[in-house]
């Protein structure tokens, strides 16, 4: 056993069964190895997968947005004015496109009006997205899936579309391509809550809640079929027209010419006549001195000062004298009239005098009261401040009495001219619908109810004697009642006396007033040799003519007797 | 009993294996159907969407407006005017009884022979 003793280890020989045993340890041991490391790359590859952000926007676009609807926009009567429509948009994917050359030329047997080269350069390479071509018709979908072209494909977008075309233009406004309002109403719903609602996805589908407008399409179309039959008939450089609900504030019609097809928005950029930029709403963002229109203003706030009452007279005998300038009447009497006089005969003279019995600077505060130096509170974004001086000189403040040295917008008039005639209570207008109770809720009393009896008969007298008779004849029985404004435009540097802006701000029934009109014609010609050329012959025409053909919709019956017109006369002057 | 019990195991392995694999399968078709049908409503929605907006522009007073222009003549279509509006308070009121006298008269003169219509027509 010396061997044994002297030797390092101790030998020892293992069992077969032991050795066995040993090896399929080993076994196991690779085997549990093994599969952990194929676990592993399982697990690996999962955790790969789970962390990869899958590339969803097209052009830097999330999809969604891209599709993402609108609601569809009704008006009063529940009549679509914009609805979606889903139509195909082609897109391509450059990185599965085998034969570039082949596509390129297959493509354009579909769509010929693709440019070549730019047509290669979009499907050559390694993107994962391309816009061909948008919004397509289901047919040309049909035949691009003919062409079996791989790596091309659609994708189904929501396209706006406007039914009435042209018509309600400057109401709706227009969307991109990408489903966005750039201008009218729709803007004014993007900016409200819509783009929010898009933005967290909420927006998808077809049942979004159609928006009801204020609009009634078919006053609508009256009020457009008038103005563009005015713009031949008077050979008018633009027209423009605004009827509102003088209880609610709604507006029922708002028509600007020119103006441009929302479904093509580009045509708002497009000249016409040779003019840039002419397509603008010129009810909202049109400032313009209104002229006589501004005599009702003038009137109303006089008399609700208490200062000037309607059996006042003045003297209109001489024109009014501010150092170099003579203000004169056009076709003056030149003699000593009253206040329903000077308003009927549209007396320069009178209404200056009249203006400084109330006094220039409560006249001022009154034009603030009416709201007539800030832009009105309105949906629609197009909006231009009105200039009106923040402090009157003498002069000024004369000029002012009659619509001169002041540019406010129609929508302005149209605002002051319901308050007038709806007991004094001036409302905020609304492109949406309203009912009358809302509505009360923003009443501001800027006159009293007295003054606004006054100022009815007032606007009846002119109808029936004065300037308003041509307008009256046509839209006999319905009670109309308004002032004609025939504003000497500024060319270069001083006004110019044939051209003009002819206006005519009017409300009916009076007897019980519903609603009020303004009616712009921009720079009107003689419809004939007989005729004349100030607003009553066109702009008054035009408002009888509308009034007319809407007040039969709006439910107001005709009634010829007299008694109507007797009672608006108040008790001092029966 | 260990024996017997693997062979109920291996039973039901191979009954979940074959049930899983036609699920599967199962799952397949009624996925295909599934986006198919929504394809199909996809397709229909959007054939929907213009079909109602071709409906509303028919509907438009601006398309309505020159159909009513273009057949103004033939049909001879104006405006209504103030006069052609009634209310119901002019209508005149209705007798209080049917006159009986002046029927009778009427049916005798017929009988005689003689129709107050014809001679009215005569003599005009």
């Amino acid at each position: 056993m010396a061997i044994l003793s002297v030797g390092a280890e101790t030998i020892s020989l293992d069992g077969g069964r032991k050795s066995r045993g040993n090896l399929t340890k080993a076994r196991i041991r690779w085997v549990v190895a093994a599969l952990l490391l194929v676990f592993a790359t399982v697990g690996g590859r999962l955790i790969q997968l789970g962390a990869t952000v899958t590339d969803s926007t097209i052009e830097g676009v999330a999809r969604d947005v891209i599709t993402a609807s609108r609601p569809p926009i009704l008006d009063r009567n529940g009549l679509e004015m914009a609805v979606d429509i889903r139509v195909p948009s082609l897109f391509a994917e450059p990185r599965r496109i085998i034969d570039v050359e082949e596509a390129v030329h297959k493509l354009r047997t579909v769509l010929p009006d693709l440019d070549e080269d730019w047509l290669r350069k979009r499907l050559t390479g390694d993107k994962g997205f391309v816009w061909i071509k948008r919004e397509l018709t289901p047919a040309i979908e049909e035949k691009v899936f003919q062409l079996g072209i791989p790596g091309l494909d659609f994708v189904t977008e929501s396209k706006r579309f406007y039914p009435s075309g042209a018509e309600a233009s400057h109401v709706l406004g227009a969307v991109n391509i990408d489903n966005q309002g750039t201008m009218g109403i729709e803007k004014h719903m993007d900016d409200d809550s819509l783009a929010l609602l898009q933005s967290v996805g909420l927006a998808r589908g077809n049942d979004l809640t159609p928006v009801s407008l204020s609009i009634d399409l078919r006053v609508q179309h009256a009020v457009y079929e008038q103005l563009v039959d005015a713009l031949a008939r008077y050979k008018a450089i633009a027209a423009a027209g605004v009827v509102m609900d003088v209880r609610t504030g709604e507006i029922l019609a708002l028509v600007s010419l020119p103006d441009f097809d929302p479904n093509n928005p580009s045509t708002l950029f497009q000249d016409y006549n040779g003019v840039k930029n002419d397509r603008f709403n010129r009810i909202t963002s049109g400032i313009y001195e209104l002229g006589s229109t501004f005599k009702t203003i003038t009137m109303a706030g006089a008399i609700d000062s208490g200062k000037v009452r309607i059996t006042d007279q003045f003297d209109a005998r001489f024109g009014v004298r501010f150092g170099r300038f003579t203000i004169d009447d056009f076709h003056g009497k030149h003699r000593i009239l009253s206040v329903p006089e000077i308003y009927k005969y549209s007396s320069n003279i009178g209404t200056i005098h009249v203006m400084q019995a109330m006094g220039k600077d409560d006249f001022r505060a009154f034009l603030s009261k009416i709201g007539m130096d800030q832009p009105v509170p309105f949906e629609l974004p197009e909006m231009r401040k009105p200039k009106v001086p923040a402090k009157f000189s003498e002069i000024v403040a004369a000029t002012s009495s009659f619509g001169h040295g002041l540019s406010v917008s129609p929508l302005h008039m149209v605002r002051a001219v319901a308050a007038f005639v709806n007991d004094g209570n001036m409302v905020v207008p609304t492109m949406y619908k309203r009912s009358e109770e809302e509505a009360r809720k923003t009443y501001v009393p800027v006159i009293s109810p007295s003054t606004s009896e006054e100022i009815r008969y007032l606007m009846r007298l002119n109808a029936l004697e004065g300037s308003g008779t041509r307008m009256n004849k046509i839209a006999n029985g319905y009670r109309v009642g308004g002032k004609t404004g025939t504003a000497e435009k500024v060319v270069g540097k001083s006004y110019s006396s044939d051209k003009t802006l002819s206006v005519f701000a009017s409300a009916f029934p009076l007897d019980d007033p519903r609603y009020a009109m303004v009616i712009l014609v921009d720079e009107p010609q003689r419809e004939n040799a007989q005729s004349g050329t100030t607003a009553g012959w066109n702009a008054g025409e035009v408002t009888g003519r509308i009034v007319q053909r809407v007040a039969p919709m709006l439910g107001i019956a005709p009634d010829f007797s007299e008694m109507l017109d007797s009672e608006l006369v108040p008790p001092e002057l029966r | 009993m260990i024996r017997m019990l693997n062979i109920i195991l291996f039973c039901t392995t191979l009954a979940a294996l074959v049930g899983v694999y036609g699920l599967k399968y199962a799952v397949e078709d009624i996925a295909s159907e599934k986006t198919a049908l929504e394809r199909k409503i996809d397709r229909q929605t959007g054939e929907l969407s213009l079909l109602k907006a071709d409906w509303s522009y028919l509907n438009q007073p601006a398309h309505v407006g020159p159909i009513v222009a273009r057949h103004q003549e033939a049909l001879a279509l104006l405006p209504t005017s103030q006069e052609q509006f009634g209310r119901m308070d002019n209508l005149p009121m209705r007798p209080a009884a049917p006159d009986t006298a002046a029927l009778d008269a009427l049916l005798n003169s017929l009988d005689a022979g003689i129709d107050p219509i014809e001679q009215l027509i005569e003599a005009n």
